[in-house]
């Protein structure tokens, strides 16, 4: 029984706990144990990187409850690959903000950022619905303190919507399990894969019923269109670390439904069979419009990175809706890609909006100090992100224009069109920020030197272009990934269910 | 590898001026220098090979799953290209240096031009159309950034997005139509694509393919109507424009339509769009190139023009006609950079490029003069020199050509263009070098040092050898270039005397006519100019505007801030998705037996269903309307009662207790009515809350009425809660054993939320309008007895009884209804009733364990029990057991599990009591005591009136 | 008696959601207070219901109703009070900070983040 597999749970909740117990009034304690666990974190998530990818999927059966009876975690590909982007961002956010003194401005930060790691893992490992909706509860519960965090007018207004409509996202969630219970008798997904397969024809109904609320939950989640009004709101007001590893948490969207759709109703389930892909394809081409159309209509930079990161969940949806393995290869290399991307230019605008003081671009501000690197570092992230070569974005988008190719007209168009929108909306507001500043007579103002924001940054920044030239390798374990997950059946045969 | 390295060099290259521009202008100058000067060596190294006919290549597998690999090659044509890349660049590096001002950061122009040229050259030797691409977009990018160079500029940032927006836009369709080709040809290499043309032009994608591709091409290449956006790049630094708008960028998309002629070209409609482009080009650049004043703006449309002009004798689809292409692409290159570099020597003696403000120049920079006025005849296509020789060619291959039959259309138009290029060549030397010395220059002019006319003084040298003796200087490359374009050996010959020929007649008439047309230029350039013409960059704004302005507001109506309707449409969607499901498939009708309903259970449903909707229909009086839904728990907790769920009905009621409290609280800060809505607003929530309350109810009907499909996972804990879980009260052991994972989060959870509150109500405190409206509130519950003898009294007795039970409950949880949960309530109400009774000051004085303590001891002690069963070698939480007899309680069973639900109990009860905490120290900052004033509100009187 | 309970929690998601639906936030979250009332019946409802047989394991007990509904029933009940007790204090938060109790951004200055809290 390999202990390992529930470390990326326990232990961030032993650390924020100890923060709690003993180490309220030290921030260093709280800052070296906060780093101190993401690094360990990060390890562990490596090494069960190594090991997914070298032994069939692996469950761990808690209180050694066999399945489905209890509640198992299941290592597999899929779920290590997100522990290791979770703990990456999470290094990345926490130097940022260790660096910019974030954690200054109000109580708790690490302690909140180390059970937000717990819920994100917890999600990520769990094979059980039930459970998952507990840790997304627990992932959220934390965000909302992390979203509030430093407080502020407009900050706990938008905490206020970003809380209630998660809220209804959680009571919905329940009446999608309780559906599928009913249905099934029972919460665990492999399970679960195996009942809603051999499904009484009568049943079928209520199934689609519930495989139809949880779809529309992840999508909340994944800010898919129409449900996606909380995001602007709340990322724009976020404070900017958050906003950053909010980045994940639209993921924990996407990821949910890779699982859920590709384990327990997959299209070749005779009940639901290709109704949820019928719905997908278009949501994602809406997504993509509304947040390109955001990206260029926007009136400040956040609300232009926060519509960056709908159109890029829109295209990584619109490889998801295509549900074949090759589609879901791209759509992950997308997920590693938008990840990173969004979180670097969620950074960089908190750069900007520290040196600068807002984030209109309804008119220039004078140049800042440190702009010339800034804006370096904006053209890699908005390049990146608006999918333009030669990095990751590119090979992203090339990836699913390929597998695309059957409705080429329409989602190849979308996808060209809004990319442009993007890349016009990036070149205007990049050359209002740091071109047409140079208009104005410089500010002198004294910009904090330091080093450690941009070290951030420039990790994610480094990691986007290691995805980019790394993308053989990296595809390579991609694909055995999306292989995996279009055939459970190893992951089913782990859980040694009982017969009939 | 050495063409990848070709490639790389200058993207390294990039790097070093960056870096050693802290050594000086000359160092940063030198490196660009260097890397550029490295990368020609390694291509002259490998042209024998190319000259001998052979392809060089390089393969370095990049993506194999897509068909994306870094694979080069270098054939005649890439040679020609490349070579004229670096080469100009050298000479555009060497001028540069000498041309940017002191303020100018120089290191960083010269990391921009090498990214461009390592673009441009990738562009040419890529041996993958997935490759090219990305070089391809790599030029739009680093010319974006060149063009800006000038940031304070308003013409250099409009130009630079002008630019980028036109030319990535026909990049992107370039990808559609280059993924389309790479699909029918089964790979993405250029080399295998090449060999497919047959099979290419025969697929019924081609049309498509060669159309998204030529978009790609024209944008580029500055084809009409995509032509508007290269004269507004001239607000770069004039050495940007004589590489980029003269030698190179604007030569990738010709290059491209030469690299893909084996494949596209040879159709009709390859013929009729690309020389037709080319033709309407060629004329109406030269048109316009004759009435601009700006000296950059003239050399601007004049290579319109000749871009025009090519892209022309590539669409006849001659091999012929390729010659002639290849061999001016080759004169235009030497000829107009060395006229960029010229207006720009002018810009920097005079201060001007206004042509009407110049002229007589010729004394006064004689050096200058000799370089343009020789560059400037080329260009007007006179012997001896190269320009004659290409513009002779084109006209012969005009008079061969028909269009639609006609064989005089081409013919006659060419001449047109001929002539134009003629006059406005001449009027660039006439009406700036001849003519009167001016009093009036804004600055006095005189030639500059040879740091300037270095370079254009060779590509001169080069105008004037090519001329004369074309085979020895050019012949072999062309000839290598063109065998590569058609795919076919050629033998090309280029002569300066023709003889006699239809085209020397045409390019005499174009002579005559273009003198006439400078005499008659006065004239002329008044009517052009008052003449109404539309302009390409107000239409760009306007188009762009609007597409913004759209945008902007289209976001703006769809974001507009307002949850309500976020949730409306939520719900809304919701219920139309879950109808569809629902009626997308097959619903057998429900088996199950219902139970008959008694008429108590009657009664209480009516009792219910008044209270919910009273609730609703109250909602405006907030206190009331809490009141009701305490009153709905209670009756709730009554149904999990009857429907044997005594657990439920437990934590049901103290949840239920503490929320009202809780909300009691916070009553006291929020107005106490919420203000009248319309009635339509009503109607409106109205219909879609009943939609959504009989969805549900109908949903729960239909799982109420029928069994599971399969057995439920619960027969298993009922059947091993006793013998597995050491526990009577199943959904006890559910809880701590089975699914105690679960529990650990939850309880996690209301850790989470206490700290949350704790962390806001800190941040509410530290200062700011929130903290100054908190100390505005008028002290509440003065009036009246603050801590009733009575209550206080009963307080102080219930604390003790209600910590026995709580110990109780928590203690027979597992065989009975209770639990650590229950537990943790209780005892956190008792606890509340003393802060009610006595008043915050006297409870917070007596409380000695900080209640953050409380919570992370209990998330611990949860943890470490999962923990602690690692240690006997099994999973996490797995729980072990053993009875304890303790009188007078009855013998109850001691697991693991119960340590684990200390931790349960723990984190309850300090979660709970650092909530409340949190939520008085907000009202003794309000200057009152929360807790008793929780209980004298008076309804009709809100205490706090709304700030509007 | 199935249609009664269906019937409750029909009317409670119905006037959760109205309330839901009203522009401030003490109503909403009376409204989510509704909501979880009707959700927590539901999954109750989802095990099935029968009258007088707890789970609470007894050798005279002829059958048991479904135990595990009423766990993630409890787990669902504590978390949204985890939740409700966040929502309030928040609540009470964004007044204070702003003087008004709505919940809509619509007046939200969306053109202009920052300056930095």
């Amino acid at each position: 029984m390999n202990h390992w597999i529930i470390v990326p749970v326990v232990l961030p909740a032993i650390l924020a706990g100890l923060t709690v117990l003993a180490m309220r009034g030290d921030l260093v304690l709280q800052r070296v144990f906060g780093l101190g666990g993401t690094v360990a974190l990060g390890g562990v998530a490596l090494a069960l990187l190594v090991a997914a990818d070298a032994n069939p999927p692996e469950v761990y059966r808690l209180g050694d409850w066999p399945a489905p009876f209890g509640i198992v975690l299941v290592l597999d590909r899929l779920a290590a690959l997100m522990l290791t982007l979770t703990a990456f961002l999470a290094l990345c956010v926490q130097l940022y903000v260790i660096g910019t003194g974030w954690d200054k401005r109000g109580r708790h930060f690490h302690a909140l950022f180390g059970f937000q790691l717990m819920g994100l893992n917890g999600a990520f490992l769990t094979g059980d619905v039930f459970n998952l909706f507990v840790f997304f509860e627990v992932l959220l519960i934390a965000s909302y303190g992390l979203m509030i965090h430093g407080g502020g007018r407009e900050r706990l207004r938008a905490g206020v919507q970003y809380v209630t409509f998660n809220l209804v996202a959680s009571t919905l969630f329940l009446f999608g399990l309780a559906t599928i219970y009913s249905v099934t008798g029972t919460l665990n997904m492999a399970d679960l894969a195996i009942k809603a397969a051999t499904l009484p024809e009568g049943e079928a109904a209520l199934l689609r019923v519930a495989g139809l609320l949880l779809l529309i939950v992840f999508g909340i989640k994944a800010a898919l269109v129409p449900f996606h009004f909380w995001l602007p709101g709340t990322y724009a007001n976020a404070p900017g670390p958050v906003a950053a590893l909010f980045a994940i948490m639209t993921k924990v969207g996407a990821y949910s439904i890779l699982r859920v759709f590709t384990l327990i109703l997959p299209p070749s389930t005779p009940a639901t069979g290709a109704l949820y892909a019928d719905i997908l394809l278009p949501v994602a081409l809406v997504t993509l419009a509304v947040g390109a159309l955001g990206v260029l209509g926007a009136r400040t930079v956040g609300r232009m990175v926060a519509f960056a990161a709908v159109a890029s969940m829109g295209t990584l949806f619109v490889a998801v809706s295509q549900f074949t393995p090759a589609a879901t290869t791209a759509a992950l290399y997308y997920v590693l890609h938008s990840t990173l991307a969004t979180a670097a230019l969620f950074l960089i605008a908190d750069l900007i909006l520290a040196r600068r003081g807002d984030l209109s671009l309804a008119e220039a501000r004078p140049a800042f100090a440190g702009s010339g690197l800034i804006a370096w570092l904006f053209l890699g992230a908005t390049v990146a992100l608006a999918g333009m070569p030669p990095l990751s974005g590119f090979l992203g988008k090339l990836m699913i224009l390929e597998v695309a190719r059957d409705q080429m007209a329409l989602v190849w168009s979308v996808i060209l069109v809004t990319s442009l929108l993007m890349i016009v909306g990036f070149a205007q507001a990049g050359s209002t920020v740091f071109w047409k500043s140079h208009a104005l007579p410089a500010d002198h103002r004294e910009a904090d030197t330091a080093a450690l924001p941009f070290v951030s940054v420039g990790l994610l920044l480094a990691a986007i272009v290691a995805l980019t030239v790394l993308a053989g390798p990296v595809m390579g374990y991609l694909s055995a990934t999306s292989a995996s997950m279009w055939d459970p059946g190893p992951y089913i045969a782990a859980h040694a269910l009982p017969e009939g | 590898m050495s063409l990848a390295l070709i490639v790389a060099i200058p993207f390294l290259g990039a790097l070093l001026p960056g870096l050693m521009i802290r050594s000086g202008r000359n160092a940063s100058a030198l490196a660009a220098g260097f890397a550029t000067a490295l990368a020609l060596l390694m291509l002259g190294l490998n042209a024998p090979a190319v000259l001998r006919g052979e392809v060089v290549q390089t393969r370095i597998e990049w993506l194999p799953q897509v068909g994306l690999d870094a694979n080069f090659m270098l054939d005649g044509l890439g040679l020609m290209f490349a070579g004229l890349i670096l080469g100009i660049g050298l000479l555009v590096i060497l001028y540069a240096r000498f041309y940017l001002a002191k303020t100018d950061p120089m290191g960083q122009f010269y990391s921009f031009l090498l990214l461009f040229q390592g673009a441009m050259t990738g562009i040419v030797l890529s041996d993958n159309i997935l490759l090219l691409l990305i070089f391809w977009e790599l030029t739009s990018l680093s010319s974006f950034l060149l063009i800006g160079y000038w940031k304070h500029l308003p013409e250099g940032r409009q130009g630079a997005r002008m630019a980028l927006a036109v030319t990535g836009m026909g990049g992107l369709a370039m990808i559609a139509g280059m993924l389309i080709l790479g699909n029918i040809a089964g790979s993405y290499d250029l080399s295998v694509i090449l060999q497919n043309g047959e099979a290419i032009r025969a697929s019924e994608w081609y049309l498509p393919a060669l159309i998204l591709i030529l978009l790609g091409c024209f944008t580029k290449s500055a084809q009409f109507p995509f032509h508007f956006w290269l004269p507004h790049a001239m607000a770069a630094p004039t050495p940007v424009s004589a590489y980029l708008h003269s030698a190179t960028m604007v030569k990738a998309g010709i290059f491209l339509m030469a690299r893909m002629w084996p494949v596209l070209a040879g159709t009709d409609a390859w013929f009729y769009i690309v020389a037709t482009t080319g033709l309407v080009t060629m004329v109406l650049g030269a048109v316009v190139a004759l009435f601009k004043y700006d000296l950059k703006g003239l050399l601007a449309f004049s290579t319109v023009s000749h871009l025009g002009f090519v892209t022309m004798l590539l669409g006849f689809g001659t091999q012929a006609a390729a010659v002639v292409a290849m061999f001016h692409i080759l004169n235009h290159a030497t000829f107009k950079a060395a006229l960029f570099m010229s207006a720009g020597i002018i810009d920097h003696e005079a201060h001007t490029r206004d042509i009407r403000r110049l002229g007589g120049l010729r004394a006064l920079m004689p050096i200058s003069f000799v370089i343009s006025a020789v560059a400037a005849l080329s260009m007007a296509g006179v012997a001896p020199l190269n320009g004659f020789i290409s513009k002779e060619m084109m006209l012969a291959e005009a008079w061969e050509t028909a269009w639609l039959d006609n064989r005089w259309v081409i013919a006659a138009l060419a001449t047109l263009g001929a002539t134009f290029s003629v006059a406005y060549s001449l009027r660039f030397i006439g009406h700036v070098f001849l003519g009167p010395v001016r009093s009036d220059y804004p600055h006095a002019p005189h030639d500059p040092g040879p740091g300037l006319w270095l370079s254009p003084g060779v590509l001169v040298l080069a105008v004037v050898l090519i001329g004369l003796m074309p085979m020895t200087t050019v012949g072999w490359l062309v000839d290598a270039a063109v065998a590569d374009v058609t795919g076919a050996d050629v033998y090309v010959s280029l002569y300066l005397w023709h003889g006699f020929t239809p085209a020397l007649a045409m390019s005499l008439i174009a002579f005559a006519g273009g003198l006439g047309l400078l005499l008659l230029h006065g004239a002329l350039s008044r009517a052009w100019d008052g003449a109404p013409r539309p302009e390409a960059k107000r239409i760009f704004d306007a188009l762009v505007g609007a597409v913004r302005g759209g945008a902007d507001a289209l976001t703006r109506l769809l974001h507009n801030g307002s949850l309500t309707r976020a949730i409306a449409i939520a719900v809304i969607v919701i219920l139309g998705g879950a109808l569809a499901a629902f009626f997308g498939g097959n619903h057998a009708p429900g088996l199950r037996a219902g139970t008959p309903i008694a008429p108590l259970q009657a009664l209480g449903f009516l009792l219910l269903a008044v209270v919910i909707v009273a609730t609703v229909v109250l909602q405006a009086n907030r206190v009331l309307s809490l009141v009701l839904v305490g009153v709905i728990g209670l009756m709730v907790s009554a149904i999990f009662v009857y429907l044997s769920a005594p657990d439920l009905a437990l934590t049901q009621i103290s949840v239920e207790v503490a929320t009202v409290i809780l909300m009691l609280l916070a009553l006291n800060f929020l107005p106490k009515v919420s203000p009248p809505e319309a009635l339509a607003v009503h109607l409106r929530d109205g219909v879609i809350a009943a939609a959504a309350g009989i969805g549900a109810g109908v949903l729960a009907y239909a799982i109420l009425m029928r069994d599971f499909a399969f057995p439920s996972i619960a027969a298993y804990h009922l059947a091993n809660s006793k013998t597995e879980g050491g526990g009577n009260n199943v959904v006890n052991v559910i809880l701590v054993d089975f699914r105690g994972y679960d529990t650990f989060g939850e309880i996690t959870v209301l850790g989470i939320a206490a700290l949350v509150i704790y962390a806001l109500t800190e941040t509410i405190l530290k200062g700011g309008p929130a903290n100054d409206r908190l100390l505005a509130m008028d002290p509440q519950g003065r009036a009246g007895d603050r801590h009733p003898m009575m209550f206080v009294v009963v307080a102080r007795l219930v604390l003790p009884v209600a910590l026995m039970v709580g110990v109780f409950i928590f203690l027979r949880g597992h065989n009975l209804p209770g639990g650590g949960f229950i537990a943790g309530l209780v005892v956190a109400i008792a606890l509340l009733m003393q802060y009610m009774a006595s008043g915050l000051g006297w409870a917070e004085a007596r409380q000695r364990t900080d209640q953050h303590g409380i919570i992370g001891a209990g998330v611990l002690i949860a943890a470490a029990t999962g923990i602690g069963s690692w240690f006997a070698g099994v999973p996490f939480l797995t729980s072990n057991y053993a009875y304890v007899s303790l009188p007078p309680l009855e013998t109850f069973e001691l697991a693991t599990a119960s340590l684990f639900d200390l931790g349960v109990f723990l984190c309850v009860l300090g979660a709970v009591m650092l909530a409340l905490a949190s939520i008085s120290r907000l009202g003794i900052r309000a200057g009152g005591t929360v807790s008793a004033a929780a209980f004298d509100i008076n309804p009709s009187s809100p205490r706090t009136e709304e700030a509007r | 008696m199935e249609a009664l309970l269906a019937a409750v929690i029909g009317l409670l998601t119905a006037a959760g959601i109205y309330m839901l639906l009203r522009k401030r936030t003490f109503p909403v979250i009376v409204g989510l207070a509704l909501l979880s009332y009707a959700v927590n019946l539901f999954i109750f409802a989802s095990g099935r219901v029968v009258a007088g047989l707890p789970p609470i394991l007894a050798p005279d007990a002829a059958a048991y109703t479904d135990p595990l509904t009423q766990a993630l029933v409890l787990t669902a009940i504590v978390i949204s009070f985890g939740m409700s007790a966040v929502i309030v204090v928040l609540a009470i938060g964004a007044y204070l900070e702003t003087g008004s109790d709505g919940i809509d951004m619509t007046d939200a200055p969306s053109d202009r983040d920052g300056p930095a809290a």
